[in-house]
C-alpha cells in the first residue's frame, strides 16, 4: 500500500499544480483543433484507421514471425538486426556496439525511455544528447517526460529560458524563436561529431526491413542520417508486413498525433551506400555505414499471446487518447510510469511484468471511456484496466 | 499468493466491497428505503423499481465524501479510520451529527427516488420496490477486481429476483442499470429480466404523447453521466426528453457533451481512492456545464450528481442548482 500512498501523494501535487492544468488546457484545445482540421482536410484517414486495425490484429497474431522476417530484410540490406528478450539483453547488445566514451545523439524513443537507455549509456561513460527539444529540456531538468510526444508540455517558457541561459552561459530571453535557435546551436555541432546516432521506430515492414520515423523538427533524420554509425531500438509491435501497411499505419499514426502532415517521414532500410564508381556498391556514403535493429520482447511476446491484453499491442502511440483523459489533463505524466494513461497501465504491467508497479495505474483509471472514442484503433483501455484489477485482486 | 496481491487493491475499494458482502450494500448502513416509508409502494408485481445504493444513500454518502475530503487533502489516511467513528470525533468531524443535518435539510420532496416515483405513478406505472429487501448489484465488487464475488452475487440477485417472479425492471442509477443490462448476463445463464433505465420508460411516454410542463422558464444544461452514454448510449433520449418539457431552455454544453462529455470525476470507484483529485476533476467538469449559461445542471446519476454539487460548492456559484432529471420531471409533471 506504500507505493498506492506514494503515488497518490505525487498525484495530488501535480493536481494542485496550476502549472500543469494551464500548459495542458492549451494542448488539449489545440490538439482538438488540429485533429479535427486533419481528420476534415483527409477524411479517408477514418476509414484507414480501421484498416490499420485490421493491419495491427493480424500483425500482432503473427508476430514472432514478421519479426524474424523484419531481421532477415534488413540483413540482406546489409542492416544488422537483433532480437532482445529483456532490457538487459538489449542494453547489452547496445553496450557491445557503442562501448564507452562516445558521442552519441539521440531522438526520443518511449522504447529507450522503457529500458533506461540514455541513464545507461551515460553510466558507461558516453556523452549523451537528447536532440527532440522536448526531451532536450527534459534531459536538462533531469526529470521525467510528462507526455509521449510532448515531454516538456508543462515546462512554460520562462524556466526554459532559465534552463538554457545556464547552459549557454548567456542571456537568452524567454521567446520561443530566440530559445529554439539557441538549442539548433547547441545541438547543431553535436550531430555531426557524435560517433553514434539512436532513435525509435514509429512502424517497420516486415517485407523490406524499413522504419518508419515520422517527425517534424528533423533531428531524428539528422540522428539516423550523420554521425557512422546508427542504432535502433524498437518495439517488437511496431512490425507490420508489407511497407504498405507500413504507410497506412503511418498516416494514421500523425493524423491522430494532430497533423495533416508531418514535416518528415523517414524510411531508412539500410547503411548508406553508393554504386556511382563502377557500379561496385560501397557502404557508408553520406549516412552511416553501419546500422543496428535492436527489436525489443520485454513481454511483448507474452501479451499477444494473452486474448484479453493483446489488443494493447494495437497501441500506434498517436498520443490521442491522453488529451481526453480528465485525469491526465490535471496531472499530465504523473498518471503513469513510463507509459502514461489507461493504456499505459496495461503496458507497465506487462513490460515489466511487475504488477505492484501497475496497481495504482489501472486503479487510476475513471473507466469513463472517453479515450476509446478517440483511439483510431479502438482499444479498449478502460476494460482491460478492470480486468487488470481482477489480475491483481484475485491473483489469477 | 493472492492474500499478498490483495494488498495492492486501494483500501476505499475494499471498504466498499467489505460493506456489499457483509451488509448487502455498499454503504454498510441500514435503513436505505426511509424515502419510501410513506409512499405505499408493494413489495409484489412483475415490474420492479431498483432504487440502488447510490441514490438510497445519498445525503449520508454525499457527507461522507465531504468529510473524506478533507481529510484526504491534509493528507490523512482516512481509508483506516472511516470505521473507527470516535478518530472522527476527534478531528471534529461527527458524522452521525452530519448525517443527521442532511437528512434533515434535504426534504424527502426533493428525493430523487420519490420523484421518480411519482413520475412512474403519474404515467400510470405503479412498480414493486422491495425496500430493505432491494439486492445490491455488486458494481462495486466488478470494479474493484473480485469478479468471482461479483459472479457469486449475480447468483443471489437473480435467485431472488425469479423467487419474486420479477419480469421487468426500472433501474435508477446508470451503473445499477449497466450492470443488470450487460454484465449480469456475461455472468449468468438465463438472465431474462428485461431491464429500463427510467429516462428510457419517460421518453416512450413523451413519444406517445405525454407532456412535461414546468410553472417557469429555466435554462438548463444536461450532464452525460459515462455509463449511461458510453455504455449505455442513452445519449438521445435525455435530450429530447429535455427539449420536450415546456419551460426548459435546453442549452447543451458545446463540445465535451454526449460521446465525448467529460467524466464528472467519480468513476470507476476513483472517487474513493483518489477524493481530493476527484474534487478537482468535478470542479473542472462544473466549469464546462457553467459555459453554456445555464442556472441549472440536470444529470442523471447519483454519483455525479454528489460530484457536481461538490464543484458547484467549490466555485461559490451560488444561484445554481443541481438536479436529477427525476426531480426536473416531477416538477414539471402534468397535474391529474
Amino acid at each position: 500500500m506504500s507505493k498506492l500512498r506514494a503515488y497518490k501523494k505525487r498525484l495530488q501535487e501535480a493536481a494542485r499544480d496550476p502549472q500543469i492544468s494551464i500548459a495542458l488546457e492549451r494542448a488539449i484545445a489545440s490538439y482538438r483543433k488540429n485533429v479535427d482540421e486533419a481528420l476534415k482536410k483527409f477524411p479517408h484517414t477514418l476509414k484507414m484507421a480501421e484498416e490499420v486495425r485490421q493491419i495491427k490484429e493480424e500483425s500482432i497474431s503473427r508476430l514472432g514471425d514478421l519479426v524474424e522476417q523484419a531481421c532477415e530484410a534488413i540483413r540482406e540490406n546489409k542492416g544488422e538486426a537483433f532480437v532482445a528478450r529483456t532490457p538487459d539483453e538489449a542494453l547489452e547488445i547496445i553496450d557491445g556496439i557503442v562501448g564507452s566514451g562516445k558521442l552519441i545523439v539521440k531522438g526520443k524513443s518511449l522504447t529507450g525511455e522503457e529500458i533506461d537507455l540514455r541513464e545507461h549509456l551515460e553510466e558507461r561513460g558516453n556523452e549523451v544528447y537528447e536532440t527532440d527539444l522536448g526531451e532536450y529540456i527534459v534531459q536538462l531538468l533531469g526529470i521525467k517526460p510528462m507526455h509521449l510526444l510532448a515531454p516538456a508540455i508543462h515546462v512554460p517558457k520562462e524556466e526554459v529560458a532559465k534552463l538554457l541561459s545556464k547552459v549557454t552561459g548567456k542571456d537568452i530571453p524567454p521567446d520561443i524563436q530566440a530559445e529554439v535557435a539557441t538549442v539548433r546551436e547547441i545541438l547543431r555541432d553535436k550531430f555531426f561529431r557524435a560517433q553514434v546516432g539512436m532513435s525509435g521506430a514509429n512502424v517497420v515492414a516486415a517485407d523490406t526491413g524499413t522504419l518508419f520515423q515520422i517527425e517534424n523538427e528533423g533531428n531524428i533524420r539528422l540522428s539516423s542520417a550523420a554521425p557512422p554509425v546508427y542504432i535502433a531500438l524498437v518495439g517488437m509491435e511496431k512490425v507490420v508486413p508489407t511497407i504498405e501497411d507500413a504507410f497506412k499505419v503511418a498516416e494514421v499514426t500523425w493524423r491522430y498525433a494532430g497533423y495533416t502532415v508531418p514535416a518528415y517521414l523517414n524510411l531508412v532500410s539500410g547503411p548508406s551506400k553508393t554504386g556511382d564508381i563502377e557500379k561496385v556498391t560501397t557502404y557508408g556514403a553520406h549516412g552511416p555505414k553501419e546500422m543496428y535493429v535492436i527489436f525489443l520482447d520485454a513481454g511483448r511476446s507474452q501479451l499477444a499471446q494473452d486474448p484479453v491484453f493483446q489488443e494493447a499491442l494495437y497501441c500506434l502511440r498517436c498520443g490521442g487518447c491522453l488529451y481526453e483523459c480528465p485525469l491526465f489533463a490535471v496531472t499530465a505524466g504523473r498518471f503513469g510510469d513510463k507509459y502514461f494513461g489507461g493504456i499505459g497501465a496495461i503496458w507497465t504491467a506487462f513490460v515489466t511484468g511487475d504488477l505492484a508497479k501497475a496497481a495504482p495505474l489501472t486503479y487510476s483509471c475513471l473507466s469513463c471511456g472517453r479515450c476509446k472514442v478517440r483511439c483510431p484503433v479502438e482499444i479498449d483501455a478502460p476494460q482491460m484496466c478492470l480486468e487488470l484489477r481482477k489480475r491483481i485482486a484475485e491473483g489469477s | 499468493m493472492p492474500i499478498k496481491r490483495e494488498r495492492l487493491v486501494p483500501e476505499g475499494l475494499l471498504l466498499l466491497r467489505n460493506n456489499i458482502l457483509t451488509k448487502g450494500n455498499i454503504f454498510g448502513s441500514s435503513a436505505k428505503a426511509k424515502w419510501a416509508s410513506d409512499l405505499g409502494l408493494s413489495s409484489q408485481g412483475e415490474t420492479l423499481f431498483f432504487a440502488g445504493c447510490g441514490y438510497q444513500f445519498l445525503d449520508g454518502a454525499e457527507a461522507t465524501l465531504s468529510a473524506v475530503r478533507a481529510l484526504d487533502k491534509r493528507g490523512l489516511a482516512w481509508e483506516r479510520t472511516l470505521g473507527m467513528t470516535s478518530f472522527l470525533n476527534k478531528l471534529g468531524i461527527n458524522l452521525g451529527e452530519l448525517y443527521g443535518k442532511l437528512t434533515h435539510r434535504a426534504r424527502l420532496s426533493d428525493n430523487p427516488l420519490r420523484n421518480a416515483v411519482e413520475v412512474l405513478q403519474g404515467m400510470d406505472i405503479a412498480p414493486g420496490y422491495l425496500a430493505e429487501e432491494e439486492p445490491c448489484c455488486a458494481a462495486p465488487l466488478y470494479y474493484a477486481g473480485f469478479q468471482e464475488e461479483f459472479g457469486d452475487r449475480a447468483v443471489e440477485t437473480q435467485r431472488q429476483l425469479q423467487a419474486r417472479g420479477i419480469k421487468k425492471v426500472i433501474s435508477m442509477v446508470p451503473s445499477c442499470t449497466y450492470t443488470l443490462r450487460e454484465l449480469f448476463p456475461r455472468f449468468l445463464t438465463e438472465w431474462e429480466v428485461e431491464v429500463s433505465h427510467f429516462l428510457e420508460v419517460v421518453w416512450e411516454r413523451i413519444q406517445q404523447g405525454m407532456q412535461f410542463r414546468l410553472p417557469l422558464e429555466i435554462t438548463v444544461t444536461y450532464h452525460d453521466p459515462c455509463v449511461l452514454s458510453r455504455n449505455l448510449g442513452l445519449i438521445e433520449e435525455p435530450r429530447e426528453i429535455l427539449r420536450s418539457i415546456e419551460g426548459v431552455d435546453f442549452a447543451d454544453v458545446e463540445r465535451n457533451k454526449e460521446e465525448w462529455s467529460t467524466c464528472c470525476g467519480g468513476g470507476g470507484g476513483f472517487e474513493v481512492i483518489f477524493p481530493e483529485v476527484s474534487h478537482i476533476l468535478a470542479v473542472n467538469r462544473v466549469k464546462e456545464l457553467l459555459a453554456t449559461g445555464a442556472s441549472v445542471i440536470v444529470t442523471s446519476c447519483p454519483g455525479c450528481l454528489i460530484q457536481l454539487r461538490e464543484g458547484v460548492k467549490e466555485l461559490k456559484e451560488e444561484g445554481v442548482q443541481v438536479m436529477d432529471m427525476a426531480q426536473l420531471l416531477r416538477n414539471a409533471l402534468p397535474e391529474k
